[in-house]
Protein backbone atom coordinates (compact mmCIF):
# COMPACT_ATOMS: atom_id res chain seq x y z
CA UNK A 1 0.00 0.00 0.00
CA UNK A 2 1.46 3.64 -0.74
CA UNK A 3 2.63 5.38 1.80
CA UNK A 4 2.35 2.66 4.61
CA UNK A 5 4.28 0.10 3.09
CA UNK A 6 7.40 1.63 2.14
CA UNK A 7 7.95 2.54 5.54
CA UNK A 8 8.03 -0.59 6.68
CA UNK A 9 10.69 -2.26 4.91
CA UNK A 10 12.94 -4.73 7.11
CA UNK A 11 16.21 -4.05 5.02
CA UNK A 12 16.11 -0.47 4.90
CA UNK A 13 15.54 -1.49 8.94
CA UNK A 14 18.35 -2.98 9.38
CA UNK A 15 19.88 -0.14 8.07
CA UNK A 16 18.73 2.41 9.93
CA UNK A 17 19.49 0.21 13.29
CA UNK A 18 23.42 0.20 12.19
CA UNK A 19 23.58 3.73 11.42
CA UNK A 20 21.92 4.62 15.12
CA UNK A 21 24.44 2.18 16.84
CA UNK A 22 27.52 4.02 14.76
CA UNK A 23 25.73 7.49 16.26
CA UNK A 24 25.86 6.17 19.53
CA UNK A 25 28.57 6.96 22.76
CA UNK A 26 29.95 3.82 24.08
CA UNK A 27 29.12 4.50 27.96
CA UNK A 28 26.69 7.08 27.39
CA UNK A 29 23.05 6.62 28.12
CA UNK A 30 20.23 8.24 26.09
CA UNK A 31 16.30 8.67 27.25
CA UNK A 32 14.51 9.26 23.96
CA UNK A 33 10.51 10.41 25.03
CA UNK A 34 8.15 9.56 22.37
CA UNK A 35 5.48 11.62 22.72
CA UNK A 36 2.58 10.40 21.12
CA UNK A 37 0.70 7.27 22.03
CA UNK A 38 0.56 6.43 18.17
CA UNK A 39 4.43 6.00 18.62
CA UNK A 40 4.02 3.69 21.66
CA UNK A 41 1.85 1.53 20.14
CA UNK A 42 4.02 1.63 16.74
CA UNK A 43 7.09 0.77 19.03
CA UNK A 44 5.99 -2.10 20.44
CA UNK A 45 3.78 -3.45 17.44
CA UNK A 46 6.96 -3.49 14.90
CA UNK A 47 9.41 -4.48 18.22
CA UNK A 48 11.04 -1.16 17.53
CA UNK A 49 12.71 -1.34 20.63
CA UNK A 50 14.64 -4.58 20.00
CA UNK A 51 16.67 -3.02 17.11
CA UNK A 52 17.95 0.01 19.12
CA UNK A 53 21.47 -0.13 21.45
CA UNK A 54 21.28 -1.06 24.90
CA UNK A 55 22.00 2.62 25.81
CA UNK A 56 19.20 4.24 23.94
CA UNK A 57 16.18 3.85 26.16
CA UNK A 58 12.43 4.84 24.89
CA UNK A 59 10.71 6.92 27.32
CA UNK A 60 6.63 6.74 27.15
CA UNK A 61 5.49 10.53 27.00
CA UNK A 62 1.85 11.61 28.08
CA UNK A 63 0.15 11.46 24.25
CA UNK A 64 -2.38 9.08 24.48
CA UNK A 65 -5.71 11.26 24.49
CA UNK A 66 -8.16 8.96 26.44
CA UNK A 67 -5.03 8.09 28.74
CA UNK A 68 -4.95 11.76 30.65
CA UNK A 69 -8.82 11.87 30.72
CA UNK A 70 -9.34 12.32 34.60
CA UNK A 71 -11.96 10.10 36.49
CA UNK A 72 -14.36 12.68 37.22
CA UNK A 73 -14.56 13.82 34.20
CA UNK A 74 -15.85 10.36 33.07
CA UNK A 75 -17.94 10.07 35.90
CA UNK A 76 -19.62 13.50 34.18
CA UNK A 77 -19.94 12.12 30.89
CA UNK A 78 -22.05 8.97 32.29
CA UNK A 79 -24.25 11.60 34.67
CA UNK A 80 -25.26 13.26 31.04
CA UNK A 81 -25.61 9.89 30.03
CA UNK A 82 -27.70 8.87 32.33
CA UNK A 83 -30.06 12.27 31.69
CA UNK A 84 -33.75 11.10 30.55
CA UNK A 85 -33.82 11.12 26.12
CA UNK A 86 -30.30 11.40 25.99
CA UNK A 87 -28.50 9.80 23.61
CA UNK A 88 -24.49 10.18 24.63
CA UNK A 89 -22.07 9.46 21.89
CA UNK A 90 -17.94 8.84 21.97
CA UNK A 91 -14.91 7.28 20.45
CA UNK A 92 -15.26 3.70 21.18
CA UNK A 93 -12.16 3.58 23.61
CA UNK A 94 -13.32 6.30 25.78
CA UNK A 95 -16.43 3.63 26.45
CA UNK A 96 -14.09 1.67 28.68
CA UNK A 97 -12.54 4.48 30.05
CA UNK A 98 -13.11 3.55 34.13
CA UNK A 99 -14.97 6.39 36.20
CA UNK A 100 -15.09 5.85 39.95
CA UNK A 101 -18.27 3.91 39.14
CA UNK A 102 -17.56 2.39 36.19
CA UNK A 103 -17.13 3.28 32.51
CA UNK A 104 -19.73 4.12 30.05
CA UNK A 105 -19.85 0.70 28.85
CA UNK A 106 -21.17 -0.58 32.36
CA UNK A 107 -23.83 2.83 31.89
CA UNK A 108 -24.74 1.56 28.65
CA UNK A 109 -25.35 -1.94 30.11
CA UNK A 110 -27.58 -0.51 33.41
CA UNK A 111 -29.67 0.99 30.35
CA UNK A 112 -28.08 4.69 29.19
CA UNK A 113 -27.93 5.06 25.65
CA UNK A 114 -24.29 5.26 24.78
CA UNK A 115 -23.20 4.70 20.83
CA UNK A 116 -19.81 4.32 19.64
CA UNK A 117 -18.87 7.18 17.41
CA UNK A 118 -16.24 6.94 14.66
CA UNK A 119 -16.51 10.89 14.26
CA UNK A 120 -18.32 13.76 15.72
CA UNK A 121 -19.69 14.17 12.58
CA UNK A 122 -21.27 11.02 12.88
CA UNK A 123 -22.28 12.20 16.27
CA UNK A 124 -24.07 15.20 14.67
CA UNK A 125 -26.07 12.50 11.78
CA UNK A 126 -27.81 10.68 15.12
CA UNK A 127 -28.84 14.29 16.29
CA UNK A 128 -30.59 15.34 13.11
CA UNK A 129 -31.73 11.37 12.78
CA UNK A 130 -33.35 11.94 16.39
CA UNK A 131 -34.83 15.28 16.28
CA UNK A 132 -36.80 14.21 19.83
CA UNK A 133 -33.74 13.38 21.84
CA UNK A 134 -30.53 15.13 22.65
CA UNK A 135 -27.23 14.11 21.43
CA UNK A 136 -23.99 14.66 23.28
CA UNK A 137 -20.39 14.34 21.69
CA UNK A 138 -17.96 13.72 24.47
CA UNK A 139 -15.02 15.38 22.37
CA UNK A 140 -11.14 14.28 23.34
CA UNK A 141 -8.10 14.14 22.19
CA UNK A 142 -5.55 16.41 21.33
CA UNK A 143 -4.85 19.21 18.63
CA UNK A 144 -5.52 16.62 16.04
CA UNK A 145 -8.95 15.92 16.90
CA UNK A 146 -10.06 19.27 18.00
CA UNK A 147 -10.38 20.73 14.58
CA UNK A 148 -12.94 17.85 13.84
CA UNK A 149 -15.39 18.59 17.02
CA UNK A 150 -14.62 22.45 15.63
CA UNK A 151 -16.30 22.01 12.49
CA UNK A 152 -18.53 19.87 13.37
CA UNK A 153 -19.57 22.31 15.58
CA UNK A 154 -19.47 24.84 13.25
CA UNK A 155 -21.61 22.68 10.84
CA UNK A 156 -23.88 22.22 13.90
CA UNK A 157 -24.80 25.68 14.43
CA UNK A 158 -24.89 26.54 10.36
CA UNK A 159 -27.78 24.23 10.11
CA UNK A 160 -29.37 24.95 13.42
CA UNK A 161 -29.66 21.65 14.86
CA UNK A 162 -31.08 22.24 18.55
CA UNK A 163 -30.74 18.81 20.13
CA UNK A 164 -26.61 18.34 19.46
CA UNK A 165 -24.10 19.23 22.19
CA UNK A 166 -20.59 18.75 23.00
CA UNK A 167 -19.02 17.80 26.05
CA UNK A 168 -15.39 19.47 25.72
CA UNK A 169 -12.45 17.44 27.07
CA UNK A 170 -10.13 18.75 24.22
CA UNK A 171 -6.67 19.13 25.55
CA UNK A 172 -3.57 20.62 23.87
CA UNK A 173 0.43 18.89 24.20
CA UNK A 174 2.68 22.05 25.02
CA UNK A 175 1.41 22.30 28.78
CA UNK A 176 2.23 18.90 29.54
CA UNK A 177 5.54 18.68 28.14
CA UNK A 178 6.32 21.87 29.62
CA UNK A 179 5.24 20.31 32.79
CA UNK A 180 7.62 17.09 32.20
CA UNK A 181 10.95 19.18 31.22
CA UNK A 182 10.07 21.16 35.07
CA UNK A 183 10.04 17.92 36.20
CA UNK A 184 12.94 16.82 38.64
CA UNK A 185 11.86 13.35 38.29
CA UNK A 186 12.97 12.76 34.54
CA UNK A 187 15.84 13.63 32.49
CA UNK A 188 15.20 13.27 29.05
CA UNK A 189 17.53 13.89 25.93
CA UNK A 190 15.26 14.45 23.05
CA UNK A 191 11.52 13.99 22.03
CA UNK A 192 10.10 12.48 19.06
CA UNK A 193 7.45 15.01 18.29
CA UNK A 194 3.80 14.22 17.39
CA UNK A 195 3.08 13.65 13.93
CA UNK A 196 -0.14 14.17 13.54
CA UNK A 197 -0.44 17.06 16.46
CA UNK A 198 1.95 18.92 14.05
CA UNK A 199 0.01 18.11 11.15
CA UNK A 200 -2.22 20.77 12.69
CA UNK A 201 0.24 23.41 14.75
CA UNK A 202 2.79 22.68 12.82
CA UNK A 203 6.49 23.06 14.30
CA UNK A 204 6.84 26.41 16.03
CA UNK A 205 4.78 25.04 19.36
CA UNK A 206 7.75 22.81 19.84
CA UNK A 207 10.57 24.98 19.74
CA UNK A 208 10.54 26.00 23.36
CA UNK A 209 11.80 22.45 24.13
CA UNK A 210 15.63 23.25 22.23
CA UNK A 211 14.88 27.12 22.81
CA UNK A 212 14.16 26.51 26.75
CA UNK A 213 15.13 23.37 27.72
CA UNK A 214 18.28 22.61 25.49
CA UNK A 215 16.04 19.03 23.89
CA UNK A 216 16.60 18.17 20.35
CA UNK A 217 13.04 17.58 18.75
CA UNK A 218 12.01 15.09 15.50
CA UNK A 219 8.55 15.19 14.60
CA UNK A 220 7.82 11.74 13.32
CA UNK A 221 5.63 9.14 11.75
CA UNK A 222 4.08 6.54 12.80
CA UNK A 223 5.44 3.36 10.43
CA UNK A 224 8.49 1.87 12.09
CA UNK A 225 11.53 3.33 9.71
CA UNK A 226 9.95 6.74 10.61
CA UNK A 227 10.57 6.34 14.31
CA UNK A 228 13.95 4.36 13.54
CA UNK A 229 15.36 7.59 11.27
CA UNK A 230 13.65 9.97 13.82
CA UNK A 231 15.61 8.42 16.63
CA UNK A 232 18.90 8.57 14.28
CA UNK A 233 17.83 12.10 13.73
CA UNK A 234 17.93 12.84 17.55
CA UNK A 235 21.48 11.39 18.10
CA UNK A 236 23.17 12.89 15.37
CA UNK A 237 21.79 16.15 16.89
CA UNK A 238 23.53 14.85 20.24
CA UNK A 239 26.62 14.13 18.59
CA UNK A 240 27.13 17.10 16.69
CA UNK A 241 25.97 19.22 19.71
CA UNK A 242 22.90 20.67 18.02
CA UNK A 243 19.55 21.21 19.53
CA UNK A 244 16.34 22.01 17.21
CA UNK A 245 13.04 21.08 15.94
CA UNK A 246 13.29 18.91 12.54
CA UNK A 247 10.96 17.30 10.59
CA UNK A 248 11.29 13.62 9.63
CA UNK A 249 7.44 13.28 8.62
CA UNK A 250 7.73 15.78 5.81
CA UNK A 251 5.59 14.00 3.50
CA UNK A 252 2.85 15.04 6.14
CA UNK A 253 3.22 17.70 8.50
CA UNK A 254 3.67 21.17 6.69
CA UNK A 255 6.27 23.51 8.56
CA UNK A 256 3.67 25.81 9.46
CA UNK A 257 0.88 23.66 10.36
CA UNK A 258 -3.05 23.73 9.20
CA UNK A 259 -3.43 27.35 8.83
CA UNK A 260 -7.21 26.73 8.65
CA UNK A 261 -7.37 24.48 11.18
CA UNK A 262 -6.10 26.72 13.47
CA UNK A 263 -8.48 28.85 12.63
CA UNK A 264 -11.81 27.07 13.22
CA UNK A 265 -10.07 25.67 16.53
CA UNK A 266 -9.53 29.80 17.17
CA UNK A 267 -13.59 30.63 16.50
CA UNK A 268 -14.94 27.28 18.59
CA UNK A 269 -12.43 26.83 21.60
CA UNK A 270 -11.11 28.58 24.30
CA UNK A 271 -8.51 27.79 26.73
CA UNK A 272 -9.46 27.01 30.16
CA UNK A 273 -7.63 28.15 33.09
CA UNK A 274 -6.36 24.83 34.20
CA UNK A 275 -7.71 21.56 33.35
CA UNK A 276 -6.91 17.71 35.02
CA UNK A 277 -5.04 15.63 33.71
CA UNK A 278 -5.29 11.82 34.87
CA UNK A 279 -2.09 10.77 36.79
CA UNK A 280 -0.57 14.94 35.97
CA UNK A 281 -2.94 16.96 38.42
CA UNK A 282 -4.31 20.12 37.29
CA UNK A 283 -2.19 21.69 33.85
CA UNK A 284 -2.96 25.58 33.95
CA UNK A 285 -4.16 26.55 30.16
CA UNK A 286 -3.75 22.74 29.16
CA UNK A 287 -7.57 22.20 27.89
CA UNK A 288 -10.47 23.55 25.72
CA UNK A 289 -13.97 24.51 26.47
CA UNK A 290 -16.37 25.98 24.11
CA UNK A 291 -15.88 29.37 23.12
CA UNK A 292 -18.67 31.83 24.46
CA UNK A 293 -20.08 32.16 20.95
CA UNK A 294 -20.83 28.35 21.21
CA UNK A 295 -21.74 28.62 24.74
CA UNK A 296 -25.34 27.38 23.90
CA UNK A 297 -23.88 23.78 21.97
CA UNK A 298 -21.57 23.13 25.79
CA UNK A 299 -23.06 20.04 27.17
CA UNK A 300 -22.03 20.94 30.58
CA UNK A 301 -23.95 24.10 30.63
CA UNK A 302 -27.50 22.54 28.65
CA UNK A 303 -27.19 19.53 31.44
CA UNK A 304 -25.09 20.97 34.41
CA UNK A 305 -22.52 18.47 35.46
CA UNK A 306 -21.55 17.14 38.84
CA UNK A 307 -17.62 18.32 38.15
CA UNK A 308 -16.33 16.25 41.29
CA UNK A 309 -12.75 15.70 41.88
CA UNK A 310 -11.83 11.73 42.18
CA UNK A 311 -8.80 10.92 42.83
CA UNK A 312 -6.95 8.46 40.91
CA UNK A 313 -7.24 4.84 42.14
CA UNK A 314 -4.59 4.38 44.41
CA UNK A 315 -3.00 0.97 43.53
CA UNK A 316 -3.03 2.45 39.67
CA UNK A 317 0.71 4.37 38.89
CA UNK A 318 -0.72 5.89 35.44
CA UNK A 319 0.71 9.40 36.26
CA UNK A 320 3.62 7.56 36.47
CA UNK A 321 3.69 5.88 33.19
CA UNK A 322 2.45 8.97 31.42
CA UNK A 323 5.47 10.78 32.95
CA UNK A 324 7.96 8.19 31.46
CA UNK A 325 9.03 7.96 35.27
CA UNK A 326 8.23 4.19 35.55
CA UNK A 327 7.96 1.71 32.24
CA UNK A 328 4.01 -0.17 31.92
CA UNK A 329 5.49 -3.67 33.63
CA UNK A 330 6.85 -2.02 36.42
CA UNK A 331 3.05 -0.38 37.58
CA UNK A 332 2.06 -2.70 40.53
CA UNK A 333 -1.19 -4.09 39.13
CA UNK A 334 -0.27 -4.10 35.13
CA UNK A 335 -0.90 -7.57 33.71
CA UNK A 336 -2.55 -9.01 36.91
CA UNK A 337 -5.51 -6.60 38.01
CA UNK A 338 -5.00 -4.42 35.46
CA UNK A 339 -5.77 -5.68 32.12
CA UNK A 340 -7.44 -4.78 28.60
CA UNK A 341 -10.35 -6.61 29.83
CA UNK A 342 -10.73 -5.54 32.97
CA UNK A 343 -8.46 -2.02 33.16
CA UNK A 344 -8.32 0.00 36.29
CA UNK A 345 -5.74 2.59 34.72
CA UNK A 346 -6.82 4.28 31.65
CA UNK A 347 -2.72 3.51 30.12
CA UNK A 348 -4.72 0.25 29.50
CA UNK A 349 -7.92 1.12 27.69
CA UNK A 350 -6.85 2.88 24.75
CA UNK A 351 -4.49 1.38 22.06
CA UNK A 352 -2.37 3.71 22.56
CA UNK A 353 -1.76 3.67 25.78
CA UNK A 354 2.10 2.47 27.00
CA UNK A 355 0.00 -0.37 29.12
CA UNK A 356 -1.99 -1.50 26.67
CA UNK A 357 0.76 -1.31 23.66
CA UNK A 358 3.20 -3.37 25.85
CA UNK A 359 0.28 -5.62 26.98
CA UNK A 360 -0.72 -6.62 23.72
CA UNK A 361 2.57 -6.80 21.99
CA UNK A 362 5.48 -6.58 24.44
CA UNK A 363 5.58 -8.72 27.54
CA UNK A 364 6.29 -12.12 25.79
CA UNK A 365 9.67 -10.28 24.80
CA UNK A 366 10.05 -9.45 28.08
CA UNK A 367 8.91 -13.25 29.82
CA UNK A 368 11.83 -14.71 27.88
CA UNK A 369 14.05 -12.61 28.98
CA UNK A 370 13.00 -13.22 32.74
CA UNK A 371 13.15 -17.02 31.66
CA UNK B 1 -8.15 7.34 2.67
CA UNK B 2 -8.87 7.85 -1.13
CA UNK B 3 -11.15 10.34 -2.25
CA UNK B 4 -13.74 8.33 -4.13
CA UNK B 5 -16.78 11.62 -4.29
CA UNK B 6 -16.94 15.19 -3.38
CA UNK B 7 -20.13 17.28 -2.22
CA UNK B 8 -19.09 20.71 -3.06
CA UNK B 9 -22.36 22.36 -1.29
CA UNK B 10 -21.93 20.37 1.69
CA UNK B 11 -17.82 20.68 1.98
CA UNK B 12 -17.87 16.68 2.38
CA UNK B 13 -16.40 13.62 0.43
CA UNK B 14 -17.07 10.00 0.38
CA UNK B 15 -13.85 8.66 1.12
CA UNK B 16 -12.35 5.01 0.81
CA UNK B 17 -9.98 3.37 3.35
CA UNK B 18 -7.35 1.21 2.57
CA UNK B 19 -9.82 -1.94 3.93
CA UNK B 20 -12.60 -0.22 1.82
CA UNK B 21 -15.02 0.91 4.21
CA UNK B 22 -15.91 4.37 3.11
CA UNK B 23 -17.04 7.38 5.20
CA UNK B 24 -18.10 11.09 4.96
CA UNK B 25 -14.90 13.04 5.41
CA UNK B 26 -14.85 16.78 6.31
CA UNK B 27 -12.57 18.15 3.58
CA UNK B 28 -12.88 21.97 4.82
CA UNK B 29 -9.40 22.01 6.04
CA UNK B 30 -7.31 21.44 2.84
CA UNK B 31 -9.14 22.80 0.00
CA UNK B 32 -10.40 21.86 -2.90
CA UNK B 33 -10.13 18.17 -3.82
CA UNK B 34 -10.66 15.82 -6.38
CA UNK B 35 -11.68 12.24 -6.90
CA UNK B 36 -8.71 9.77 -6.45
CA UNK B 37 -7.17 12.37 -3.86
CA UNK B 38 -5.34 10.42 -0.99
CA UNK B 39 -5.92 12.36 2.64
CA UNK B 40 -4.60 11.76 5.74
CA UNK B 41 -8.23 11.61 7.86
CA UNK B 42 -8.59 11.82 11.31
CA UNK B 43 -11.62 11.72 13.21
CA UNK B 44 -13.71 12.20 9.95
CA UNK B 45 -11.72 15.25 9.24
CA UNK B 46 -9.13 15.56 6.40
CA UNK B 47 -5.93 17.40 7.96
CA UNK B 48 -3.61 17.09 5.32
CA UNK B 49 -3.51 15.98 1.55
CA UNK B 50 -0.93 13.59 0.79
CA UNK B 51 1.55 14.28 -2.09
CA UNK B 52 2.77 11.47 -4.27
CA UNK B 53 6.49 13.58 -4.34
CA UNK B 54 6.59 14.17 -1.18
CA UNK B 55 6.39 10.53 -0.13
Amino acid sequence: MKFVDEFRDPGLGRVLAGQILAEVEPGRRYKVMEVCGGHTHSIYKYGVDDLLPANVELVHGPGCPVCVIPMGRVDDGIAIAHEPGVIFTCFGDMMRVPGSRGSLLEAKAAGADVRMVYSPLDALRIAKANPDRQVVFYAIGFETTAPSTALTLMRAKAEAVPNFSVMCNHVTIVPPLRALLESPDLRLDGFIGPGHVCTVVGARPLRFIPAQYERPVVIAGFEPLDILQAIHMILRQLAEGRCEVENQYTRVVPPDGNRRALEVMAQVFELRPHFEWRGLGFISQSGLKLSAAYADLDAELRFGVPGVRVADPKACQCGEVLKGVIKPWECKVFGTACTPERPIGTCMVSSEGACAAYYNFGRFAREREVV
Amino acid sequence: MRVLAVDDARGLALCAAPDGARSSVEVALVGPVAAGDALLVHAGTALTRLEPAGA
